[in-house]
C-alpha cells in the first residue's frame, strides 16, 4: 500500500469521527423519536464508512463482512422503528 | 506498465475515500442545521448513501488484484444500501408525516395536507 493512500485514509478517520460526532450531537438533543431515528441511521452509515476505510488502512478484508451486518441491523432498525411509529406496534 | 496501473488504483482509491467521507461531513452538518425531521431526513437520506458508495468502493478497487472475493463482496454491499436506505429513509418519513411531526414554516409544497388530516387518531384507535 503506497503512502498515498495510508495518509489519506487517516485523514479521512478524523473527517469521518467528525461527522459521526455531528450525528451524536442530532442524537442527544433531537427534539423527537424520528429524530433520532434519523441521527442513528446516519451513524451506523458512517460507521459502515469507517469500517472501509479501516479495512484500507491495515490492508486487511478480515472486518469487511460487518459492513454486511450493520447495513442489515441498520435498515431492520429503521423500518421497526417507522412501524412502530405509525402503528403503534412493530408486528 | 505495471506500477503505472498500481498509481492510478491508489489515486482512484485516495480521490473516492475524500469524496465519500467529505459526504458524510455534509449529512452530520446538514443533520444538524436544517430546520425539521424532513429536512434532516434529506440530508441523511440523500449525501449517507452516495458517501457510503464512494467509502465501500474503496476496499473494493483496493483489493481488487489480491482479493477478488473481496471485491464482488463489496460491490454486492453497494447493490444492497441501494435498495434498503432509501426504503428505510421513506418509511421513516411516512411514519413522521402519520404522527403529526411539525413541516417548517417554510415549506411550500405539501401535497399529502388534504391526504391524512385525521388518519393518526383512526389509526390509533384501532389498535
Amino acid at each position: 500500500m503506497s503512502a498515498l493512500v495510508a495518509h489519506t485514509a487517516d485523514v479521512c478517520m478524523v473527517v469521518l469521527f467528525l461527522s459521526a460526532a455531528l450525528c451524536l450531537y442530532r442524537l442527544v438533543i433531537g427534539p423527537g423519536a424520528a429524530d433520532r431515528a434519523v441521527a442513528a441511521d446516519a451513524l451506523i452509515t458512517i460507521v459502515v464508512g469507517m469500517i472501509c476505510v479501516l479495512s484500507v488502512r491495515w490492508n486487511s478484508g478480515l472486518y469487511f463482512d460487518a459492513v454486511w451486518i450493520l447495513t442489515l441491523i441498520g435498515f431492520l432498525g429503521s423500518a421497526a422503528i417507522a412501524r412502530y411509529l405509525a402503528q403503534g406496534r412493530i408486528f | 506498465m505495471e506500477s503505472m496501473l498500481a498509481h492510478a488504483t491508489d489515486l482512484a482509491i485516495a480521490l473516492a475515500m475524500i469524496a465519500g467521507s467529505l459526504l458524510m461531513l455534509v449529512a452530520g452538518i446538514g443533520l444538524v442545521r436544517l430546520p425539521d425531521v424532513y429536512c434532516r431526513m434529506h440530508a441523511a437520506g440523500k449525501a449517507c448513501t452516495l458517501g457510503v458508495w464512494l467509502l465501500i468502493l474503496a476496499p473494493a478497487l483496493h483489493f481488487a488484484t489480491t482479493e477478488p472475493f473481496l471485491t464482488v463482496r463489496a460491490l454486492a454491499a453497494i447493490v444492497f444500501q441501494a435498495l434498503t436506505t432509501p426504503g428505510a429513509t421513506y418509511l421513516l418519513a411516512h411514519a413522521c408525516y402519520v404522527r403529526g411531526y411539525p413541516v417548517h414554516s417554510g415549506t411550500e409544497l405539501d401535497e399529502l395536507k388534504d391526504t391524512f388530516p385525521s388518519y393518526p387518531q383512526d389509526r390509533f384507535g384501532q389498535e
